[in-house]
């Protein structure tokens, strides 16, 4: 990996960030509307992305799945720290019965 | 900032785990020094471990690069959602842009506090975290038990992620037709799968909202 691409990787992810914030004039109201339903679903499909490998096969280890089915109980609390404790514990419970 | 410190300390952890996986992970294809450099300079944890699975399979340069393209259009609808958030000149947009991870933007969406506060504070904790976790991986942490947990953290924190910015009922709703969606796009139509996220969430904020006010 040379350090232009380095560099050029560096630039892209840059510029896709920079973009929206710094070039794009603020949104008119439609399209504020719709970028504001935008962040849950992104993050909701993001959650799910880690479960399929690259081949198109769900990765179903007990521990992940445990883990990912206690933070879906921690949903209605909002809380990103319990969501994480719930995840670990839900981990550490699909671990020993995974054995 | 005492509030957006404790937002950001268990993603600072989470993204700490996940850089020393990739530091681990990166140093036999390309050594410490351009696994550090790529951390540095990159600062994306999608891109780099896509960027090393495509240096094991040998893949061409066109590759890696519509590989880069994909994996970075989320950012211009996270970028977009946010910028009516963050006042001020584009200057102080520029520099707050280089720590618009995936994290620190949903933090920074879901509070009602500032922004701008929560998108440093949390990007600049993400930054030095998956820094430091990379260069702890090159010199050969032991992985076994991280690797299986760094597998789980990152659904789980992205679940999380969702929740938080689920501040109303339909949202939550919208979030899990899009995690279907994606999942399906996702298991069909593997090569593209990095894309399947935004494409899914696009899909289902475009209804308008009937019952009330957003």
């Amino acid at each position: 990996m040379s350090l232009l691409l380095i560099l050029a990787l560096g630039a892209m992810t840059y510029g896709s960030r920079a973009a929206a914030l710094v070039l794009m004039p603020p949104p008119p109201g439609w399209l504020r509307g719709i970028l504001e339903r935008i962040p849950a679903p992104l993050f909701a499909g993001l959650a799910v992305l880690p479960l399929v490998s690259a081949d198109g096969t769900l990765r179903a280890s007990t521990p992940i799945l445990a883990a990912f089915v206690a933070s879906l109980l921690s949903v209605p609390f909002r809380s990103l720290l319990l969501t994480l404790a719930a995840g670990l514990i839900g981990y550490a419970v699909g671990g020993i019965l995974g054995r | 900032m005492r509030q957006s410190l404790v937002a950001a300390l268990p993603v600072a952890l989470a993204i700490a785990v996940f850089g020393t996986i990739y530091g681990a992970t990166a140093v036999p294809l390309v050594g410490a020094g351009p696994a550090v450099l790529a951390s540095l300079i990159i600062f994306s944890g999608s891109l780099q471990f896509a960027l090393a699975s495509l240096l094991v399979t040998a893949a061409p340069l066109s590759a890696i690069l519509i590989t880069a393209v994909t994996l970075n259009l989320r950012h211009l609808l996270l970028g977009a959602a946010l910028r009516p958030r963050l006042p001020g000149s584009p200057l102080r947009r520029a520099a707050l842009a280089w720590f618009m991870i995936d994290e620190s933007a949903g933090l920074a969406l879901a509070t009602r506090a500032d922004a701008s506060l929560i998108l440093l504070v949390t990007g600049v904790l993400a930054y030095v975290s998956w820094t430091l976790g990379t260069w702890i991986g090159t010199l050969g942490a032991a992985l076994t038990e991280l690797r299986g947990i760094s597998e789980a953290v990152f659904p789980v924190l992205f679940v999380g992620l969702a929740a938080i910015s689920a501040n109303r009922g339909h949202l939550l709703v919208r979030a899990g037709a899009a995690a279907a969606i994606a999942l399906a796009l996702a298991l069909l139509w593997p090569p593209w799968r990095g894309v399947a996220p935004a494409i899914a969430a696009l899909l289902v904020a475009l209804p308008p909202h009937r019952g009330g006010p957003e």
